[in-house]
């Protein structure tokens, strides 16, 4: 099968060497990813990415079991400092996901909360946050 | 609009069938809740709640009705494959539950047991050795029919309204 099937391409007729590229894609993505951030209320705990990955599981254990415990789910990155993270996750489990990280509300006695900054199909649209652009 | 159903026709399987007659309708809902929050978590198990409960409970056939929502009936049929046991008192009953037939109304439920049951005693048939169970076998094979079943009850029904 044709490894760009379902994708439309279209050049652009420009006149200089400079050309970009447009890919559309027709069919649903396969993942959505998540750049969450985990909030203390007061004094906070260190947690480390593995920490952070049990923490987002059990949250998914607690409000959809063992069915919403077994999505598929990655953590890209974390940074331990200021406790973001970035989340893939198989699309058909994104509302799952989401609203068991809405409900999440204590780690290890710690009052907390998850943020979520952005949700894309791409990761490439978490890279730029157009609330933080600074703007003169 | 009414509130529309789903009701789940399943075949209770145990290990040893003379547990059968220790199992009330309690037992089943109560481990059939269970099973729905272990793989659905506390969304399957409040989405279920609302109406989930034994409509029917035959004790010597092991037949089952099941009745839940229709929205979230999918969160119940998904979860009964993974009742392996059932806790009876302070019991373990090893088990497991086949569903045999998805219905909106009791009535077509009724309708499928039926047929499900002639179709059973025809293959009873088939391995028959001698005549008197061959016999026995198509008596009750005539006697099968949702007619007679339904008369007597909608007679005693209609008696019940006029008190």
């Amino acid at each position: 099968m044709d490894p760009m099937h379902g994708r439309m391409r279209e050049q652009p007729k420009l006149a200089g060497p400079t050309s970009y590229e447009r890919i559309v894609l027709k069919n649903p993505s396969e993942h959505h990813y998540m750049k969450v951030q985990l909030e203390f209320n007061g004094e906070g705990a260190q947690l480390s990415a593995t920490q952070f990955k049990l923490l987002v599981v059990s949250a998914l254990k607690n409000l959809h079991g063992e069915v919403g415990s077994s999505l598929p789910l990655d953590l890209l990155s974390f940074d331990e400092k200021t406790l973001c993270a970035v989340l893939r996750v198989c699309s058909r489990g994104l509302v799952k996901l989401w609203s068991s990280l809405t409900l999440l509300g204590h780690y290890k006695n710690h009052e907390c909360s998850i943020r979520v900054i952005q949700t894309s199909p791409f990761l490439l649209a978490l890279a730029g946050n157009s609330r933080e652009l600074d703007l003169e | 609009m009414r509130f529309k159903s789903r009701y789940l026709l399943c075949e209770l399987v145990l290990e040893d069938p003379r547990w059968r007659q220790n199992i009330s309708q309690g037992t089943v809902v109560y481990n059939v809740r269970e099973a729905i929050a272990r793989t659905h978590g506390d969304f399957g198990a409040a989405a279920c709640a609302v109406s989930l409960s034994v409509k029917y409970l035959n004790v010597y056939t092991g037949v089952l009705l099941l009745r839940c929502r229709k929205d979230f009936y999918q969160l119940l049929w998904s979860s009964l494959p993974f009742i392996t046991s059932l806790d009876n008192r302070g019991q373990r009953i090893p088990c497991f539950i086949n569903t045999l037939h998805v219905g909106g109304t009791i009535r077509t439920c009724q309708k499928f047991l039926i047929q499900y049951n002639k179709n059973q005693l025809l293959q009873l048939m088939k391995n028959c050795t001698n005549a008197a169970e061959k016999e026995a076998i198509r008596q009750s094979l005539q006697s099968c029919s949702l007619k007679s079943l339904e008369e007597p009850e909608f007679v005693l029904s209609k008696n019940e309204e006029n008190e």
